[in-house]
């Protein structure tokens, strides 16, 4: 893999090397894995022997083609935590990526080996942990330095996401059920990210930020790069915290009757721009398009539902079943081509 | 009938999928046209020194004649120990029809070398879209004739020379032991096919499982398979020597060694060739690694997954080409 990450690092110059490596052994530690795979997915990673050892029991080598190696005991200068040992065998001077390789190395070995449960390291997953207490939340938060009355958002990006600035902020690497996602935390008044693709959640307290967490999931759900890089809660308010709660696999009323309308190509923009005005004129010129244009397509759409999508409580299902047909449809996540990014 | 739009898939190995967080954005699951350029930058060879480095391996530039007597160069590489004749490999590099050299994927033929003393020839076949069916299949069928022919200058063995693709190559090289019989070309020792791309129909199920993730998607195999056969592709007049899961009659070729990943979309079409030579007297050995992405031993050899691939793959060439 190191050879890969030199040539990816060639390819995509922002690409955040560090947060993949946070992101694989994530992945190897919530797959269960053994001793061998974590310390060959370090030495795949450096380039270099892995190695381990504790107090008691022989110490162990992998080489970066997963073979084990004979054992021999820690280097001098060897990462240490709580009695178990690991090091990279590089020849030359420290990598860049070295000394987090190690870092997560020896978190994931503690945890395989039942020396610890959860990572010390990841206080943003207790804090947006939908699972966990309000109480955990707070504390985690008060740990992190964020203010109890202070109000913040959470922003989601797919690992990856380009960055035209990537300033210093809390930010981390979190599981969720569509694969590791990566987390910022801002304050309430920046609704802007240069990232893209990129969702912003709603502004909440510090111990609310796990609802904020899931608005900015269905947010970066919403985005359709290059179209739409970055979509901000605040856009749909509760639209998007209803259907952060909503199971979309299941079949749902509106949105299958949606799906032939869909298969227009100016479907999207039309859609958009009608629901985001008050008349036929002027969603003509949102989507620039002649009005009667148009009038035309509003036509092919009410032709096709069983409602009139701009009369009364048509309105608000035509809102909702577009979102929901969105979210079903999303492809943000897919991991794009790189120069489409 | 299920056809695979369910969304139920199996999931990739979690060594597989840690490797897949660390090196996403090098090979896009979804390749579309507009992607050949990229994929040819990002998908080409390493330097011959960097494959090289450490291995006690000589090498020699050929030039044979392709399809049509077009001049193409293959890359002999021989153990620097080897002396007579040895048992020879004729290797097909993977890239979906459209990207790739003889230096993509070598690693894992390198270690035949070493470890087998093979002489293995690695070809540069001509791409689609630019050279669309039938020259890749045919400059791979030239590339076979012309070892054979040459078979004492190139320090081969003619009773002991295999065949072996990957990908795009497998089913190029599937192709070409279908041509060998039916022509009666050079006799075959085995074929060794790596994931092989042999169905542009794109009808099986795994096709349709895997849409965006993993390595290698339906739509990057409808890229593939339209740059080589532009309109024909899934009609009645494609080739099996282009589409080896076209042809009816498997009999009497030479032995197969099929493996392939459970979370792939070619893993139906591997399956069901396994199986075709199988009902057709024929001898295979059929590995389906599961929650392996296309290719996996290529992209994240240090896992479990992929040593036990290679282990086992080796085994099979020793059986057939070791002294």
């Amino acid at each position: 893999m190191q050879e890969l990450l030199a040539r990816l690092k060639t390819l995509d110059p922002n690409a955040s090397l560090a947060l993949r490596v946070i992101a694989c052994f994530d992945e190897l530690v919530r797959g269960g894995v053994n001793t061998q795979a974590l310390l060959g997915a370090a030495a795949s990673l450096s380039g270099c022997v892995a190695g381990y050892a504790r107090e008691s029991g022989r110490p162990m080598r992998v080489s970066p083609a997963g073979e084990t190696l004979e054992p021999a005991p820690p280097p001098t200068g060897a990462h240490e935590v709580d009695g178990l040992q690991v090091w990279l065998e590089r020849e030359g001077p420290e990598q860049v990526n070295d000394a987090m390789i190690l870092e997560r190395l020896a978190l994931a070995l503690a945890i395989r080996s039942g020396r610890a449960t959860t990572d010390p390291l990841r206080r943003l997953g207790a804090l947006l942990d939908p699972e966990g207490t309000g109480e955990q939340r707070r504390a985690a938060a008060a740990k992190l330095g964020l203010g109890p009355r202070s109000r913040y958002r959470v922003a989601s990006l797919p690992l990856f996401a380009t960055w035209a600035q990537h300033p210093a902020m809390l930010e981390d690497v979190v599981p969720t059920r569509f694969g590791p996602m990566h987390v910022v935390v801002l304050p309430a008044e920046t609704t802007a990210l240069e990232a893209r693709p990129c969702g912003i959640g709603a502004a909440m307290r510090a111990e609310d930020l796990h609802r904020s967490f899931a608005t900015a999931m269905v947010s970066l759900r919403l985005c359709a790069p290059p179209e739409v890089p970055v979509v901000v809660a605040d856009d749909y308010g509760g639209l998007v915290e209803l259907l952060a709660q909503c199971s979309l696999e299941q079949p749902l009323l509106d949105v299958e009757e949606l799906e032939d309308v869909m298969r227009h190509p100016w479907a999207t923009v039309t859609l958009d721009a009608l629901l985001r005005s008050s008349s036929v004129r002027e969603a003509g010129r949102l989507a620039n398009v002649h009005h009667s244009t148009m009038q035309t397509r509003l036509e092919s759409i009410r032709d096709a539902l069983p409602f009139d999508p701009l009369d009364g409580i048509g309105r608000t299902r035509i809102g909702l079943a577009f979102l929901a047909w969105r979210l079903r449809h999303s492809s943000v996540l897919d991991l794009p081509p790189p120069d489409r990014r | 009938m299920d056809d695979g739009s369910s969304g139920r898939r199996p999931p990739f190995d979690p060594e597989l999928r840690a490797g897949l967080a660390v090196v996403g954005g090098v090979f896009p699951p979804t390749i579309t046209p507009d992607l050949i350029g990229f994929m040819r930058r990002s998908y080409a060879g390493p330097p011959l020194e960097m494959l090289l480095a450490g291995r006690a391996i000589l090498t020699e530039d050929r030039v044979f004649p392709g399809a049509g007597g077009h001049e193409l160069l293959a890359t002999v590489f021989r153990p620097e120990s080897a002396t007579g004749l040895r048992p020879g490999v004729l290797f097909v590099h993977s890239g979906g029809l459209m990207f790739g050299d003889r230096f993509s994927g070598l690693d894992r033929m390198l270690e035949f070398v070493e470890d087998l003393g093979v002489v293995l020839i690695s070809i540069e076949y001509r791409l689609a879209p630019e050279y669309p069916d039938p020259y890749p299949r045919d400059d791979v069928y030239a590339a076979l004739e012309w070892v054979a022919s040459r078979a004492d200058d190139l320090g081969v063995r003619l009773d002991r020379l295999l065949i072996a693709g990957a990908s795009a190559g497998g089913g190029l090289a599937a192709g070409a032991a279908l041509a060998a019989r039916d022509r009666g070309g050079p006799r075959l020792r085995g074929q060794l096919l790596d994931y092989p791309m042999l169905d542009d129909r794109g009808t099986t199920r795994s096709t349709h499982q895997f849409d965006g993730i993993g390595v290698w998607d339906r739509i990057s195999n409808e890229t593939g398979w339209s740059a080589l056969l532009g309109d024909a592709r899934g009609g009645p007049d494609v080739s099996p020597y282009a589409a080896p899961a076209r042809a009816t009659d498997l009999r009497d070729l030479p032995p197969a060694f099929i493996d392939v990943g459970s979370a792939e979309i070619f893993r139906d079409e591997a399956v069901a060739f396994a199986d075709g030579l199988w009902n057709a007297g024929g001898h295979a050995e059929l590995h389906v690694w599961p929650g392996g992405f296309h290719a996996f031993d290529i992209f994240a050899p240090h896992t479990a997954l992929s040593r036990g691939m290679i282990q086992t793959r080796r085994a099979w060439m020793a059986r057939l080409l070791a002294d």
